[in-house]
């Protein structure tokens, strides 16, 4: 009798455990999957949609061609020229009102910059290189990446700055002078835009009263 | 067919017998009832409100609900300690007990059920787990192993007492060859209700606390500890109050066991916390918290000292047989067993399993009144079926009810 | 079988039909009454009387409620248990009923079918193109607005991953608060899919020492930031373990929640290793003018009480060729989204070329959200 329930018993369990086996995922990790699947993209999705309105200019640099925003529309006061008709040396007259008075440079001692550092005085529409050749400013990202070398790296690779829209290609990111101002380009310490979870409730139990 | 006529009878003979008895018998129904509807209206305004009126929040997403369940799993497991000696090692001593401890397991099953319905956020919705209407994801989840092998559980403990309480009723044998396979195969399916309960904690890789081997054996054991523990002390109950012969025999035998498994569940103790605290890691912090408290926030503290040394000295004064065999130190001891099980299950597993959080944040659990008014709700039903279901079967045992051919 | 009403006798009313074919005002069936009406009644009066008599002017006259209506006090403790029944018998009675409305009839229909609906994943693109317009129309009759509910499936060949660049992170919260907007996330419990932790700097990523409820001008002194929530791992645990289904990994790596499916048994929340997910505790609400109103079914759609939500790397943005909201509102750009299967994408430049780690690696869950630092 009890020879016949262990063999039931048994049965059971070799059916149980060749039943709850699972299935195993087919690959090991994310990147073998990656590496297996990928695809250069050809979806219907693209970016062309989200970029309707916003002029922009293809660049290629190095083994990266992609879209940035265009730079001269966006300055209201372009062309420099209009106003600036003479020469940098020319002005430099101490007695002369000082240009935009209001632009104050917080982006290197003055040891190491000024105004004629970037700006090119024998062409006030653009700005100028290390080596004193020509600077579309449309394309200042060249300027920057004098001296901001890695950030330069890593903006054309795509792990510094932002996209102007969407994840889909035509790839287009924003350039430098999108996000930080060329004069102060550093991010100021602000208040955070929000509080977290836990300090909002508390803050509403304690407005309720 | 004559069947259902022999059914019929039995039914209204039982609920005949449920609505008679003594004074006494009569209070402790009412009482059991007021505490259920108090449990009711506590649930109304948790469906009503949501469950924001439990202490349960992102952090600590299971609390009280759960450890009950957890524990009473266990509880409905250990009956399976009396039906084993019985039908498979044929100890006549049992045979008394074995109806009343599946009798217990049928209603711990019922809290257990009840506590899940009670834990869910969307219980009209919970038919989306029935496989062929919904969907069931078995067998990856192992919550859909637990629905299997809880309701198989209850289904079993139901139909065996069922089968042989109809056949004694017609003053007739219950067949060997039909209730013993059965038998048989609830000592192995109770094993497997708690292996698997415990599965369901032991599985989870974020949860460190409960991501180890031994939380399963520990289960086992502590279930077997505490189940017995509790039959013991109704079986004391039920030789005070009916005449239903219960010998000192049968409960001397429950005790070694009871013992044995107190012990085994000392030693997994003593491993666990060797474990935990010899080589201290970071998935240590939850031993760290429940123990000695964790940057200030200790409130489980009280409850796990006092879980523990109860835990000790029963264990320890159960172990002598002079102590053992004098059944007022026996019950005693018995008490102090299942409340430490109890409060270890709880808030000694489950509570601090969650505690700190994935990022180390620290959020304790409180229970709420609503949430206690619940949970002694549902333990109110546990009792009130425990009780219809054993004054039935006393009756029909003692030979009281009797179907009469009419 | 006898007449005598013991106290703690329970009262069937097996007996009661005896009771109606009484001849006599006063009740009884059999043997002499004391009832001195003498005067002679019409056949109704005298019906009326004796139904009266017999059963009490509250009671309907009606010959179902007499024999199976009995009053008995543990049935009103059982008739929540049977609240969706209720909510189907609702419907079906104001559908056949006279007097409700044609709207009231139409979102009672509507109701009906979406409770009784089966899980998202197994629906055909018909079912959710049917469920998507009911839950449209329903917000429609409910409030009187329009919103634009999609179910746009997988793109082919996208698998979408996240970088994170730890060093250009600032804790300005900005994402925080686009994410709360973007997905109508309950304003009451204060729900954020996004956590950002505040650390010292020189301890690592010590997340016990971290600070994630600050609120002081940042970035602080000596500390660093850094954020995390749902990381749509490839392995996920929460789906595993889900026992309805109710939540998987979409064919684009999206691990999604089918808010009308899921049960609220919350073991998905306690099987996540990096607290990726919320439950609503109560029920959620969003002012009306801050409501945003595209929506895709399996994102930020008005979720109900008692079911779990989490990030879905804003499905109805990112399924449009768009970037998550959180990634748009960085104003450092440390947020970094896209298509992980295109050899060209930043993503991927990302991964090959910058020092990248995730989070508790040696769990095996394959999380699909990456640090970085410059």
């Amino acid at each position: 009798m009890k020879d016949k329930h262990l063999k039931y018993f048994f049965l059971t369990m070799l059916l149980m455990v060749l039943f709850s086996c699972k299935k195993e995922g087919e690959y090991h990790s994310v990147t073998d999957k990656i590496k297996a699947e990928q695809k250069p993209y050809h979806g219907k999705l693209t970016s062309e949609d989200l970029l309707t309105g916003t002029d922009l200019i293809k660049i290629t640099e190095g083994e990266f061609t992609f879209l940035i925003p265009e730079r001269k529309g966006q300055i209201k006061s372009y062309e420099c020229i209009e106003c600036h008709s003479k020469p940098f040396e020319k002005k430099k007259n101490a007695n002369l009102k000082k240009a935009h008075w209001n632009i104050a440079l917080k982006h290197a001692n003055s040891d190491i910059m000024n105004c004629a550092t970037c700006h090119n005085e024998n062409d006030m529409n653009s700005l100028k290189s290390l080596t004193n050749q020509k600077i579309d400013i449309n394309l200042s990202y060249k300027l920057c990446s004098q001296c901001h070398s890695s950030q330069f790296n890593d903006w054309k690779g795509g792990a510094h700055g932002k996209k102007v829209a969407g994840w889909t290609p035509p790839r287009a990111s924003k350039t430098c002078v999108n996000c930080h101002n060329p004069h102060s380009p550093s991010f100021e310490k602000r208040w955070p835009v929000q509080f977290n979870t836990q300090k909002g409730i508390e803050r509403n139990d304690g407005l309720g009263h | 067919m004559k069947q259902l006529n022999v059914l019929k009878s039995l039914v209204i003979d039982s609920l005949d017998t449920i609505t008679k008895g003594t004074k006494k018998y009569h209070i402790w129904m009412g009482f059991l009832t007021l505490v259920m509807i108090i449990g009711m209206y506590c649930y109304s305004i948790q469906l009503e409100k949501g469950l924001s009126v439990t202490g349960m929040s992102d952090r600590v997403s299971w609390g009280l609900y759960i450890s009950n369940f957890t524990f009473l799993v266990g509880v409905a497991a250990a009956a399976v300690m009396l039906v084993m000696p019985t039908y498979v090692l044929k100890d006549i001593d049992f045979k008394q007990a074995v109806l009343i401890g599946e009798g217990l397991a049928v209603s711990a099953l019922i809290m257990c059920l009840a506590f899940v319905v009670a834990d869910m956020g969307g219980p009209s919705v919970l038919w989306h787990m029935i496989p062929g209407i919904g969907v069931f994801n078995f067998p990856n989840s192992m919550l859909t192993w637990d629905v299997i092998v809880l309701n198989g559980y209850l289904f079993i403990n139901i139909s065996i007492p069922f089968y042989i309480l109809f056949q004694h009723y017609q003053n007739k044998e219950a067949k060997k060859k039909v209730y013993v396979p059965g038998a048989v195969l609830s000592v192995f399916w109770a094993v497997g209700i708690h292996l698997v309960t415990a599965f369901l904690y032991q599985g989870l890789q974020a949860r460190p606390f409960w991501n180890n081997a031994l939380l399963g054996p520990r289960f086992l054991a502590s279930a077997f500890a505490a189940g017995p523990a509790l039959i013991i002390l109704v079986l004391a109950i039920i030789r005070s109050f009916t005449t239903f012969n219960i010998p000192d025999k049968t409960i001397k035998k429950i005790a070694l066991i009871v013992t044995v498994a107190a012990q085994i569940n000392l030693i997994m103790l003593v491993s666990e916390l060797f474990k935990e605290f010899y080589a201290p890691t970071h998935h240590s912090e939850s031993a760290f918290y429940l123990f000695f408290g964790l940057h200030g926030k200790d409130a489980l503290i009280p409850w796990i000292w006092t879980a523990i040394p109860m835990n000790v000295i029963a264990t320890i004064i159960l172990t002598f047989g002079k102590f053992r065999n004098n059944l007022k130190v026996l019950y005693f001891c018995c008490v102090l067993l299942f409340v430490a099980i109890w409060i270890e299950k709880g808030f000694g597993l489950i509570v601090p399993g969650f505690i700190p959080g994935p990022y180390g944040k620290i959020a304790e659990y409180l229970p709420t009144g609503i949430e206690v008014g619940v949970t002694i709700g549902i333990w109110a039903l546990g009792a009130f079926v425990f009780t219809i279901l054993a004054k039935t079967a006393i009756g029909i045992e003692l030979g009281e009810l009797r179907y009469k051919n009419k | 079988m006898s007449e005598k009403n013991k106290w703690y006798k329970l009262n069937l009313g097996l007996n009661r039909n005896k009771k109606t074919a009484t001849t006599c005002g006063c009740g009884n069936s059999e043997g002499n009454c004391n009832s001195k009406k003498e005067k002679k009644l019409s056949e109704q009066e005298f019906y009326d009387s004796a139904v009266d008599a017999s059963i009490g002017d509250e009671r309907e006259k009606d010959g179902f409620d007499q024999v199976f209506d009995v009053s008995m006090d543990r049935r009103s403790a059982f008739k929540k248990l049977t609240a969706s029944l209720l909510i189907g018998a609702g419907a079906i009675s104001s559908c056949t009923s006279v007097i409700k409305s044609d709207e009231g009839k139409e979102k009672a229909q509507i109701d009906w079918e979406e409770q009784f609906k089966g899980n998202y994943k197994l629906m055909t693109d018909e079912e959710k193109e049917k469920t998507v317009n009911r839950l449209m129309r329903s917000y429609e009759l409910r409030t009187g607005k329009n919103i634009s509910m999609s179910s746009k499936n997988a793109e082919e060949d996208v698998l979408f991953g996240y970088a994170f660049n730890i060093s250009k992170c600032q804790g300005y919260m900005n994402c925080v608060s686009a994410c709360v907007e973007e997905n109508n996330q309950d304003r009451k419990s204060q729900k954020q899919y996004i956590r950002i932790h505040e650390m010292k700097d020189g301890e690592g990523f010590n997340f016990n020492t971290a600070d994630d409820n600050y609120y002081h001008e940042v970035p602080a002194e000596g500390h660093f930031y850094m954020g995390t929530q749902c990381f749509h791992c490839d392995n996920p645990p929460c789906v595993e373990v889900c026992p309805v289904k109710a939540t998987w990994r979409e064919d684009d790596g999206i691990v999604v929640v089918d808010y009308d499916w899921c049960v609220g048994c919350r073991y998905c929340m306690a099987a996540c290793p990096y607290d990726g997910r919320r439950f609503n505790w109560t029920k959620p609400e969003v002012p009306e003018e801050e409501i945003n109103k595209n929506q895709h079914y399996l994102g930020n759609r008005m979720r109900k009480k008692g079911v779990m939500e989490k990030c879905t790397f804003c499905i109805q943005r990112s399924r449009q060729g768009q970037n998550p909201a959180c990634v748009e509102a960085c104003p450092t750009g440390a947020r970094i989204f896209g298509n992980l299967l295109d050899p060209s994408s930043t993503i991927r430049w990302v991964l090959e070329n910058k020092k990248v780690f995730r989070l508790k690696e040696d769990l095996g869950t394959e999380p699909k959200f990456w640090y970085f630092m410059d």
